[in-house]
């Protein structure tokens, strides 16, 4: 049985991604800051924040001891912050970017360690379609994410000796908390600079996460798919 | 749902009762070299001793090489002592203060990094 590794499962994306692989077959192993709120015989959650190190490596620790080895690692925890940046504080900026860029890379670097004997690790970011489009009032979320983007292209040929791939993923806005609170406005004129003018759904993740995590897909790395026709 | 017991206070606790040695710790980096060099068909590094160079100057292993070393002596700590630790460090591709030189500054780096 393969073992898939989710950051950010305790709602939204993460949650909908752990229900898909949960019943795909896989062992998932979650994580969020609280409690987790999954019941599945086929699933463990870890009650931490993804930038504390210790944390992070206590878990690589205990997922070694039970599951013996991590196929996929889905780095999906994230947090953003809509704000003009003469407005944003220096605790905002740091709350962000330890999460999106030290929480994704600690589990990459740990994560990795257990994909050694698998001979097919996969490692999947998240980043935004915020990024490529440089959005106003979100400057911080996306220098973070191009962070992560950055990270996914240099861990693809680090750990390519590995057999790890690593790839991201830019989903456009998907009804969930993150984007609670922009206004309609502002996120009509989002949708109108996609190809394909709407609103993103799980779905879309999930089959562009499939395609990372396909054996055939074992020649693709350091790649960013961005959703809905953004480039 | 599985919830991972936080019992990190007791763990530790725990940990310091049954703290290993130098001599255990050097002896557990010495093996796990041992079996790197079977994998990896090192020569230089099937009979290793404290001071074996590693890497860096003339050491044997490439950096893929060293690599996995480190994640293997992570997880036998891991496994025969109950300690997570990382042995990441600032100072890897330094060839003069490398914590990865040999087997000793190795040991070191180890002994630093447990739990007091």
């Amino acid at each position: 049985m393969k073992t898939i590794v989710i950051t950010g499962t305790r709602k939204g994306i993460g949650k909908e991604m752990a229900d898909h692989y949960l019943a795909e077959g896989w062992q998932v192993v979650g994580c969020s800051r609280g409690e987790g709120s999954i019941e599945h015989d086929h699933y463990q959650h870890f009650a931490l924040d993804v930038s504390d190190e210790d944390a992070v490596i206590a878990m690589a620790r205990t997922i070694k001891a039970s599951h013996g080895k991590v196929d996929a690692l889905l780095n999906n925890a994230g947090i953003a912050s809509m704000n003009h940046a003469l407005l944003t504080p220096a605790s905002t900026v740091n709350r962000i970017l330890q999460t999106n860029v030290v929480g994704t890379f600690l589990f990459c670097r740990e994560m990795a360690k257990l994909m050694r004997r698998t001979e097919n690790g996969r490692i999947i970011n998240f980043t935004t379609v915020a990024h490529p489009l440089n959005l106003e009032g979100e400057a911080i979320y996306a220098a973070s994410k191009a962070a992560v983007e950055s990270l996914t292209r240099i861990l693809a040929r680090e750990l390519a000796e590995l057999k790890i791939t690593v790839n991201a993923i830019g989903p456009t806005p998907i009804e969930t908390d993150l984007i609670r609170g922009v206004p309609q406005e502002k996120m009509d004129a989002l949708l109108a600079r996609q190809a394909l003018g709407r609103m993103g759904e799980v779905r879309d993740v999930i089959n562009a996460v499939d395609f990372y995590l396909r054996e055939e897909s074992d020649f693709i790395t350091g790649q960013v798919l961005y959703l809905g026709g953004i480039n | 749902m599985r919830h991972a017991a936080n019992s990190l206070a007791t763990k530790t606790a725990l940990q310091i009762l049954h703290m290993p040695d130098r001599t255990a710790i050097q002896s557990l980096i010495l093996e796990s070299v041992q079996m790197l060099a079977e994998d990896f068909e090192l020569e230089a590094l099937k009979a290793p001793n404290p001071q074996t160079a590693l890497y860096g100057g003339d050491g044997s292993l490439d950096s893929m090489a060293l690599v996995n070393l480190i994640a293997d002596i992570e997880e036998a700590l891991a496994e025969k002592f109950d300690v997570s630790i990382a042995l990441a460090d600032e100072k890897a591709m330094s060839a003069k203060n490398s914590p990865y030189r040999n087997v000793a500054s190795l040991t070191d780096a180890v002994i630093e990094r447990m739990p007091t």
